[in-house]
């Protein structure tokens, strides 16, 4: 055990979150949680930059006995898969302490410290290498978020906060009783890679993947568990919707790829066909209630639902192809729909609404902020160049090979996507300027340009040249094909 | 009994003897003490179960029966001892100021207090039927009378009648449960009664006698359907007595409930399976009627009964694991449980009763500290981690899971999102709503003290559990 690089990732957040507890005025508060994330962010950098692409192998590990009794350690690691997620959170923290310098006016410092403590759980969650460790992380997260939904959100923001609590919560609880079950099946041991060793029955495998999927297809969201997003997504600050859409949707999916399909391998492919279903249908329903949306943040918020049917379509594909494609969108998702977000966050600062109607030919106010819009927008629609065309197109792949029925689904999907994304860039920027007239605009920021910067850097880079990205996580996906099927399948 | 043995039975009982000796002293002193020095009495009673503490671990290191086979000193007796100490400890530091605004700031609180510390004291260490109902009627009695302390109070005196009638009652079954047993096996020794009985288990007239003892005993921890008590009690008594109440006697209670199950004879006949509705009917009442309450206090009654319901899942789990997780709980719960009183008792100041939930709206704004550890105490009842709440209920669902008992761990967590609710409402009030009126609490250093321990306790357990977690394993194992 080397340096713990890992530890410090994790506790800088969390120590930032305390510091700022002792500060007086919003100024310090936010420089200083500004100087945390940035800090963690280029730790992380470290971090990626140390990382060995050629192996699946467990990374920066460090294990501390925690509750020797019940064989709890305080383990943390990264493998291909992680890693990502762990860069992906720590660049997104920094850009929502920036999204929330201007836009958050009470409580500054209860605030930052809620979305430091949110940081350092949610990079718990992904380095973890114990299911305790990674349960406390998962639910610990609660809190932070209720708050950053309950006291700076909208104006449904109670009911919003209520919603998302406890339709979390009650997923996470069977998922508890499930990692209890799975403690004892495969004994008496909290490790995930030696729990992922195991070879369970089929029939507790079964139980098993149904009480996990409960968790994670709520936070994922998958179609029918997906009610609470939009409420939550809407009435959120947009720091929070940055961390919910681009962080805490992907730890859904995260799990389905750390402990479904290895633990659970058979009764994975077995129940392939219904996740690949539910995919299918959350591509198709998403699309079509974005399709329906005014208000800009439910239309990104449903977009989310369609793309995340994407990933897991990409993850229950059980190919290379697939789950490339799957982790691959998980990152392009977090970047794009984060950057999203963070643009109707933005002009709601400036306009007070997020009613598309009131909206109109914002290219002639402000053309910086339309152009950068209409980037990320054709991200999101996976046009050719940017991060999500690769993902998709390697979804898609692996989607039709998996099923063609599904694979077709998904193509309508995406032809929703590009209709109502494009409808949405036509009204808001495009047309004679009637905007200007209502409200005073002005163009970014230099403040802002920082935050859109690096996140337009990723769709470009993603877009033309992923391979730096596949590479990463290329030793864990065929590993854990390889635990899916069996040896010599990994293809 | 000889001399030696005498001798040997007062070493063993030691610290009830200190307890009893200082109340008795307390008692006399206490005439002497005059208006504005209350604070002697708080130090003086402190200093009591602070004395009886040193000498529970003093003798901790072996196990000594005592009395006849009437009492013992094990490892068992102590841990619960020391959630005894705990919560009377914390309860003498939240009174002082609360008892001077309510006016019932004379010795014979504290004394009383001291009283029902020493009944508890017996019930953790009785091992005969007989010495578990003098413990146990010891402690109603003085909490009968604290709960009606507030003479000018209606719903005082109401609360603290209720109380008298039900809990005679009770008692009554746990007596006649106690006679049918003696009938049967011709003792009232726990452990004589398992030898004496070499037939059936099932036999009817056994398994009626248990009956009748398991509803005596479930009543003293507010488990349906003998909770009717409870949400009035709690509501009528003075704050600073339902959060000594909800976490002192309800642990006694649990203790004697353990002793009893942890003997053969229970544990052989299918008395569990009525332990395992009960604790479900119990946590699902306590769960839902919590949802519609206004009043703190009674939100906090039902939370409570919602809570000895979790415990008792730990009860049906058995063995090792389940009596060491009920007894984590208890030791937890006894942290969070007094924080969120202390919270409550603190808001009683001048004119303002704090005990209307919406009372603490926008409590944030002006005391973000204090909300802060609220919101702790909060999700620790809750169950959320990192508190010491969620390794609590964590670990009753490891006992459960490890006996096979899948489908009661699934209820219970539901139950927990059910509860997890009403919690997170008050978090809401506190945290979401406009502040109504400027607050004013009542924070003494005493009960600074109180509160900074309390949280201090619920977020280091969670946060490290393992020495916890081995101590009350450990007490188990030498119960």
């Amino acid at each position: 055990m080397g340096f713990p690089l890992l530890s410090l990732i994790l506790f800088t957040p969390a120590a930032g979150a305390a510091v700022l507890m002792f500060l007086r005025s919003d100024d310090a508060v936010r420089w200083t949680a500004l100087v945390v994330a940035v800090l963690d962010l280029a730790l992380s950098i470290v971090l990626l930059a140390g990382f060995d692409t050629t192996t699946h192998e467990m990374q920066f590990t460090e294990t501390v006995p925690w509750v020797p009794a019940l064989g709890i350690t305080y383990a943390l690691g990264v493998d291909g898969i992680s890693a990502l997620f762990v860069f992906l959170t720590a660049l997104l923290g920094s850009v929502s302490v920036l999204a929330s310098w201007v836009a958050i006016e009470r409580k500054v410092k209860a605030f930052m410290v809620s979305l430091l403590s949110m940081q350092a759980l949610m990079l718990g969650v992904f380095s973890a290498l114990d299911l305790f460790l990674f349960y406390v992380c998962w639910e610990a997260m609660l809190i932070p978020m209720y708050l950053i939904i309950g006291v700076w959100g909208g104006d449904g923001r109670v009911y919003a906060a209520f919603k998302f609590f406890l339709y979390t919560l009650a997923g996470s609880l069977l998922f508890l009783i499930g990692v209890i079950a799975l403690y004892f099946h495969g004994g008496e041991t909290f490790d995930i890679l030696a729990l992922t060793a195991q070879d369970l029955p089929f029939r507790v495998q079964s139980w098993l993947f149904f009480a996990f999927l409960i968790a994670f297809a709520v936070k994922v969201p998958m179609v029918p568990v997906h009610t609470w997003l939009p409420d939550a997504h809407v009435q959120a600050p947009t720091a929070g919707s940055i961390i919910l859409a681009g962080v805490l949707l992907k730890m859904g999916a995260y799990g389905f790829l750390r402990f479904s399909l290895p633990m659970l391998p058979e009764a994975s492919v077995y129940f392939s066909p219904l996740m690949l279903a539910l995919s299918a249908l959350a591509i198709v329903y998403g699309g079509l209630l974005a399709l329906a949306q005014d208000d800009l943040k439910k239309l990104v918020a449903y977009s989310s639902i369609s793309h995340m049917g994407f990933v897991t379509m990409g993850i229950f594909a059980l190919n290379i192809r697939g789950l490339e494609g799957g982790i691959l969108q998980m990152f392009n998702h977090g970047v794009t729909t984060g950057a999203l977000f963070l643009f109707v966050g933005l002009i709601y600062e400036r306009t007070h609404t997020r009613s598309i109607a009131d909206y109109g030919g914002l290219m002639k106010v402000a053309p910086v902020y339309t152009v950068f819009l209409a980037l990320f927008t054709l991200s999101s629609m996976a046009l050719p160049g940017t991060n999500s065309f690769v993902g998709e197109l390697l979804v898609l792949s692996g989607g039709f090979a998996a099923n063609l029925a599904v694979g077709a689904a998904a193509v309508l999907g995406a032809t929703l996507g590009a209709a109502y994304l494009l409808g949405m860039y036509r009204r808001v920027a495009l047309g004679p300027a009637s905007v200007g007239a209502r409200f005073k605009i002005r163009d970014v920021n230099a403040r802002e340009m920082v935050a859109i910067l690096p996140l337009a850097v990723f769709v470009l880079w993603v877009g033309l040249y992923p391979k730096p990205f596949l590479e990463i996580i290329d030793a864990s996906v065929k590993n854990l094909l390889v635990e899916v099927h069996g040896e010599g399948s990994g293809q | 009994m000889t001399d030696a043995a005498l001798f040997q039975s007062i070493i063993a009982s030691l610290p009830e003897i200190v307890v009893v000796t200082g109340a008795c002293i307390l008692l006399i002193l206490g005439q002497f003490v005059r208006k504005g020095q209350e604070h002697f009495l708080v130090a003086a009673s402190v200093a009591v179960v602070l004395i009886a503490a040193f000498a529970t671990l003093l003798l901790a290191s072996e196990v000594r029966p005592a009395y006849s086979g009437m009492f013992i000193a094990d490892r068992f007796a102590v841990f619960f001892k020391l959630v005894f100490y705990l919560a009377t400890i914390l309860t003498f530091l939240l009174s002082r100021k609360y008892a001077d605004i309510e006016g019932i700031g004379s010795s014979e609180y504290y004394v009383l207090l001291l009283f029902a510390l020493f009944g508890m004291m017996i019930m953790a260490s009785a091992t005969d039927l007989l010495s578990i109902y003098v413990g146990l009627e010891l402690m109603v009695l003085c909490t009968y009378v604290l709960t009606g302390f507030l003479r000018r109070e209606r719903r005082s005196n109401e609360a603290a009648l209720k109380y008298v009638i039900l809990g005679a009652v009770s008692t009554g079954i746990f007596l006649y449960g106690v006679s049918l047993i003696y009938g049967l096996t011709g003792t009232t020794q726990l452990d004589a009664m398992a030898q004496a009985v070499t037939g059936d288990p099932l036999d009817p007239g056994l398994l009626l006698a248990v009956v009748f003892i398991v509803a005596g005993l479930v009543f003293k921890v507010g488990a349906v359907p003998f909770h009717m008590w409870l949400p009035d009690v709690y509501e009528g008594a003075p704050t600073t007595i339902t959060a000594f109440m909800s976490v002192g006697p309800k642990a006694a209670g649990f203790a004697v409930i353990l002793r009893v199950f942890l003997n053969p004879l229970v544990a052989a006949s299918d008395v569990w399976i009525i332990v395992a509705v009960i604790a479900v009917v119990t946590m699902a009442l306590g769960s839902f009627v919590a949802l519609v309450q206004d009043n703190f206090k009674r939100l906090l009654a039902y939370s409570s009964i919602a809570h000895a319901g979790f415990a008792i899942f730990g009860v049906v789990a058995g063995g090792q694991n389940g009596i060491a997780s009920v007894m984590l709980y208890l030791l937890i719960y006894a942290f969070m449980n007094l924080g969120i009183f202390g919270a409550v008792i603190m808001m009683r100041n001048g004119d303002f009763s704090g005990e209307v939930i919406n009372d603490y709206a926008g409590f944030a704004k002006s005391h973000p500290g204090l909300a802060l550890l609220m919101l702790i105490y909060l999700f620790s009842l809750a169950g959320i981690p990192p508190t010491a709440g969620f390794f609590a209920k964590f670990y009753v669902l490891v006992a459960l899971v490890e006996r096979g008992f899948v489908l009661l761990a699934v209820i219970a967590v539901l139950l927990s999102a059910v509860a997890a609710y009403f919690y997170i409402r008050v978090v809401m009030v506190i945290y979401m709503r406009e502040p109504e009126r400027a607050f004013d609490p009542a924070l003494t250093p005493m009960v600074r003290a109180t509160l900074a321990f309390t949280a201090l306790g619920t977020i280091g357990i969670g946060l490290f559990p393992a020495w916890f977690l081995g101590l009350a394993q450990q007490s188990a194992a030498g119960g």
